[in-house]
């Protein structure tokens, strides 16, 4: 199909062109047939009238021959048919009867006539009788079969004959030259062709220009799309069409392209919170260093230096690993190893972990673990437990409790890790689980990491199908609900 | 010269206030916005070293507040690098802005020409009768010769140089050159007055009785 044009507006031009063509066509073929057989009609009418006038004189003559006495039933023909003609002169050769010399016959086959009808009678024997035409002897007598008053058409070349076979078995023939119909129908057919290809050219217009107007908005969503796709992601579609299929194809592109800018500004901040992040450590590391070479230091100064360059690679370290377990759960690129689990044992493993900063804080540590088991990947749902609870334990004050409880509730296991500590202001409960987002502004405090531990327990949540929520009051105490359907067990 | 840093960094807080001490500043530091401005409000800093992100408030917040009352010049320090929080700073109020990580010798710079420029000192050399102090090399000659100083020494005829035709108290003088960790005992700056007369010459610092110190007035 190399040769169909790739351009949607020729095609819908040519597809357009071409119903259009089938149509006019039909239409005009279709016209010029009924006009044929409508000028055929009134040509056969003609001849009828002419051959019903032949009939009559026939018979008139029949009439005329007997002087108006009984019909002989002796003669050649048939019992009861009228005599022939001819008959008043026999032994010459056989004429046609006075009655055809008519003034009305003479009228009906005018010779003056541009176009003149000519008739021929034959006698029952097949002899021509007589005719109006200057070479009547030559025309062919038609079978007579079928004999009676049925009237009968025919063609030949260039000419429309009637003839009727009298039931005596006279023959009665008029026709007429077709060349002024034929004539006059080639002009209809040149008529119909002209005005069917002026439709035709009216219509191909006007398909343009209408498919010129349907393409128009395609053609403005194709060049916003076109600059979208170079990087100016602040492009959107104007279009005009506020309803109809291409608006709203418009609105649906144009919220695309919202999402896609906010993706984008998402990931720019992303990136370059992590460079920030990146930056502090690395401040760090070039100031004590720099510190430390300028001038000759005791021992004690170098391990200072050492141990300052050692934290702040770690924390760099800390922060590369949360940078790839976020990018892991963005690419799915680990699948979960999910097992049958109890989330109640793994709370109360993952509680006797943070033990020891617990009691160092002095902040008391309780389980109250119903069984809860369900296809998880222990690994992972261990990670948000350890976030969790370190979170709970580092924020909290010493003398407050931190409480775990699992449970199955609804189809879905879940862990609740509560605290009675500090608690969040509402003000930062929506941004909570955003991507470096801190509840405390600074990003620096030596307590603090770099704001993902929210960002990646809410990531291993959805992994396994799962939620995690908080609920939270200023001075009563903050509550992280994780869930997780254990329909999802495989 | 007495500079207050205030930054939430332990690590980097205590880099740059050594890097400081070993240039002879007294150094204060602040680890949080409210302790930043309380010292701020209360200490008279020939400078302040201010990190953008800080617990409690942040830096913009802190020089807001501490504009309605003090001109201490204040440099910005920030891992921020975007213009728009460049000039968010210094139409805030701060005289400089820095970006981490810094070069602890472009910081040293940045803070001599930030306290020379709010004494009105467009030169780092400071030439009173025989005297030349260079405040950027933080020596002194004398008639063309090198005079040596003690760290403490040349931190006292910097602050009277700066400050010179005007009277400079002991109170002031006491306050600048020890930061908030040193208890000296208060005597200590006739002792450095005295040894600057030995070598620059006895008439070279005046003493204004009740009043305190001068010179070049």
């Amino acid at each position: 199909m190399n040769w169909f044009p790739h351009s949607l507006r020729w095609r819908i031009q040519l597809w357009h062109g071409l119903l259009l063509l089938v149509v006019i066509v039909a239409f005009c073929f279709a016209s010029y047939r009924l006009q044929r057989e409508e000028t055929i009609r009134h040509a056969d009418g003609e001849l009828d009238l002419r051959l019903t006038a032949l009939t009559n004189a026939l018979q008139q003559g029949g009439r005329q021959a007997q002087g108006g006495g009984p019909p002989n039933p002796a003669q050649d023909g048939a019992p009861g048919e009228p005599p022939p003609p001819g008959a008043p002169a026999p032994g010459g050769p056989p004429t046609l009867p006075r009655s055809f010399q008519s003034a009305e016959l003479t009228s009906l086959f005018d010779l003056k006539d541009p176009n003149p009808f000519y008739y021929v009678v034959w006698s029952r024997r097949g002899e021509v009788l007589g005719g109006a035409d200057a070479d009547f002897d030559r025309i062919p007598r038609p079978a007579t079969e079928h004999r009676g008053l049925t009237r009968i058409t025919r063609d030949r070349p260039g000419v429309r004959e009637l003839y009727v076979v009298t039931p005596p078995g006279e023959c009665l023939l008029v026709g007429r030259s077709v060349r002024p119909i034929d004539r006059e129908l080639n002009h209809t057919l040149l008529r119909f062709i002209a005005l069917g290809s002026a439709v035709l050219g009216l219509g191909w217009a006007g398909g343009w220009w209408l498919s010129s107007r349907a393409i128009r908005p395609i053609a403005d969503i194709s060049h916003a799309a076109t600059r979208i796709a170079t990087g100016q992601l602040s492009e959107r579609i104007h279009t005009d069409e506020g309803a109809g299929e291409l608006g709203e194809l418009a609105r649906v592109l144009n919220d695309t392209f919202a999402r896609l800018e906010a993706a984008f500004a998402e990931q720019a901040r992303f990136t370059s919170d992590a460079a920030h992040e990146l930056r502090t450590p690395v401040s760090v590391i070039l100031a004590q260093t720099q510190l430390a070479l300028s001038r000759p230091r005791s021992s004690a100064e170098y391990v200072e230096t050492i141990e300052t360059v050692q934290r702040s690679a770690q924390r760099m370290q800390g922060l590369m690993e949360s940078l790839l377990t976020l990018a892991c759960l963005d690419a799915h690129s680990e699948p979960l190893q999910r097992q049958p689990c109890d989330l109640a044992v793994l709370a109360v493993e993952h509680l006797d972990l943070i033990r020891p900063l617990a009691q160092e804080r002095g902040i008391p540590l309780h389980a109250d673990c119903l069984p809860a088991v369900g296809g998880v990947d222990p690994d992972r749902i261990g990670q948000i437990l350890d976030n969790l609870l370190t979170n709970a334990v580092k924020y909290s004050r010493p003398g407050d409790e931190v409480r775990v409880n699992t449970a199955t509730e609804n189809g879905s296991v879940i862990v609740r890790i509560a605290d009675n500590g500090p608690g969040i202001a509402p003000e930062h409960l929506p941004h909570l689980f955003e991507r470096f987002y801190r509840a405390d502004r600074s990003r620096n405090r030596s307590t603090g990491g770099a704001g993902l531990g929210l960002a990646i327990c809410k990531s291993l949540a959805e992994a396994h199908g799962g939620t995690i929520g908080v609920e939270s009051e200023v001075g009563s105490g903050t509550v992280f609900t994780v869930k997780i359907p254990t329909g999802t067990a495989r | 010269m007495r500079l207050l840093i205030v930054e939430d960094e332990p690590d980097f807080l205590r880099t740059l206030a050594q890097s400081l001490r070993e240039e002879g500043y007294a150094v204060d530091t602040a680890g949080d916005g409210e302790d930043g401005l309380y010292k701020a409000v209360e200490v008279n800093y020939d400078a302040i070293i201010l990190d953008v992100m800080l617990p409690e408030f942040d830096g913009f917040e802190l020089l807001r507040r501490l504009r309605k009352t003090k001109t201490t010049p204040v440099l910005m320090l920030t891992a921020r690098v975007k213009v728009n929080d460049r000039i968010h700073g210094l139409d805030t109020g701060a005289d400089d802005y820095l970006a981490k990580p810094v070069d602890l010798n472009e910081l040293a710079a940045r803070v001599r020409a930030l306290i020379r420029r709010a004494n009105g000192n467009a030169s780092p050399l400071v030439t009173i009768g025989g005297v030349e102090v260079d405040t950027a090399a933080r020596t002194a000659t004398l008639h063309g010769e090198p005079v040596v100083l003690t760290a403490r020494e040349y931190s006292l005829l910097e602050f009277l140089v700066q400050r010179r035709a005007k009277i400079v108290t002991r109170t002031q003088l006491y306050e600048h050159l020890h930061d908030e960790n040193d208890s000296p005992l208060s005597n200590l700056v006739d002792v450095h007055v005295f040894n600057l007369r030995k070598k620059l010459g006895a008439d070279f610092i005046v003493t204004h009785r009740g009043q305190g110190y001068s010179v070049g007035l």
